[in-house]
């Protein structure tokens, strides 16, 4: 299975690079209003793995027989102010967390940096986890504020 | 507009999209997985940190499947770059670089600065573009619509404040 996964995380790179989608003008043309390629991604991608979702919800059951079960995030004060954080990081870096691998893989010697930014990230927030879980109304440290 | 790896022309949007959708469902589908990269990050951490954060059997138990998808996203940026006249080490920055203008330093201080947001910001969020913007939105949860509106929000507004206000290009971007 290993591999399975080693071959669409290689396949959802391949399209993220050549799409744009991992490229720094077009998430700042994205942004600027004066690049639509990201925007048409985004609809595209929504726009089938919706009904994507639902069929295989109605199926119940992987290829393998094992039951489908999608855990829902929770909401909560992090919800908002977390991901207007991740925002102007997204802007800074023009690379979300896929994208920054990508650029790594293509060669780009400042996602090294990006990647040792966000790793130190989730490695603060993780530490101060029980700090920040009460005024952010954090689900419990077990649960976490969601996967994804 | 040309990307900034060996200057090449995008594949059309509505392809993209089609295949990350596809990407998407077939995790499902195989495999029962929920797409989400930014939790990979805290996979990451779990290799090293012993903090009781990054001891959860949410962390832990998706390692299996999630360090090999990050594995693959660097594989297929390699092969992109490779498969389109060659892989080479790049600084190249496109508008960056015509209008900010730092040199590698001042990147790698930007980017990591940059960095420190998206590791934060996610995790505080509970997702990503994947987790909340692809997979989030296509299974219709509203915590994923605000957390969307709130990167988009806050992305819109940095961007225009970095290249309208405080560092404009002359002509269009």
């Amino acid at each position: 299975m290993t591999l399975v996964y080693i071959v669409l995380g290689t396949i959802f790179g391949f399209i993220l690079s050549r799409s744009g989608a991992a490229d720094y003008g077009f998430i700042q043309g994205m942004f600027l209003f004066t690049e639509f390629q990201l925007y048409g991604i985004l609809a595209v991608g929504v726009g089938l793995t919706a009904p994507g979702i639902w069929l295989i919800k109605r199926r119940g059951r992987t290829i393998l027989g094992r039951p489908v079960e999608i855990e829902q995030k929770p909401f909560h004060r992090g919800t908002v102010v977390g991901g207007a954080l991740f925002g102007v990081g997204w802007s800074l870096t023009g690379m979300c967390p896929g994208p920054i691998l990508v650029n790594i893989g293509e060669g780009k010697l400042y996602a090294l940096a990006a990647l040792a930014g966000a790793i130190v990230g989730a490695a603060l927030l993780g530490s101060f986890y029980p700090v920040i879980q009460k005024p952010f109304g954090l689900p419990a440290l077990k649960i976490g504020t969601g996967e994804g | 507009m040309s990307l900034i790896l060996n200057d090449l022309v995008p594949i059309h949007w509505s392809i993209a999209g089609v295949g990350i959708a596809g990407v998407t469902l077939a995790l499902l589908l195989l495999a029962n997985r929920r797409l989400g990269i930014s939790t990979g990050l805290e996979d990451i951490c779990s290799l090293v940190l012993p903090t009781p954060y990054f001891r959860r059997a949410a962390v832990l138990s998706g390692r299996g499947w999630r360090l090999p998808l990050l594995v693959g996203l660097v594989l297929g940026g390699f092969l992109s770059a490779a498969l389109s006249g060659g892989w080479e080490p790049i600084w190249a920055l496109g508008i960056f670089d015509r209008a900010i203008g730092l040199g590698p330093l001042g990147k790698v201080v930007w980017m990591f600065v940059g960095g420190l947001c998206v590791g934060f910001g996610t995790r505080l969020a509970g997702g990503c573009t994947s987790g909340h913007g692809i997979f989030g939105l296509a299974n219709i949860e509203w915590p994923s619509l605000v957390a969307v509106l709130s990167f988009m929000a806050a992305g819109i507004a940095t961007t225009q404040l970095v290249y309208r206000v405080l560092f404009p290009l002359v002509g269009a971007p």
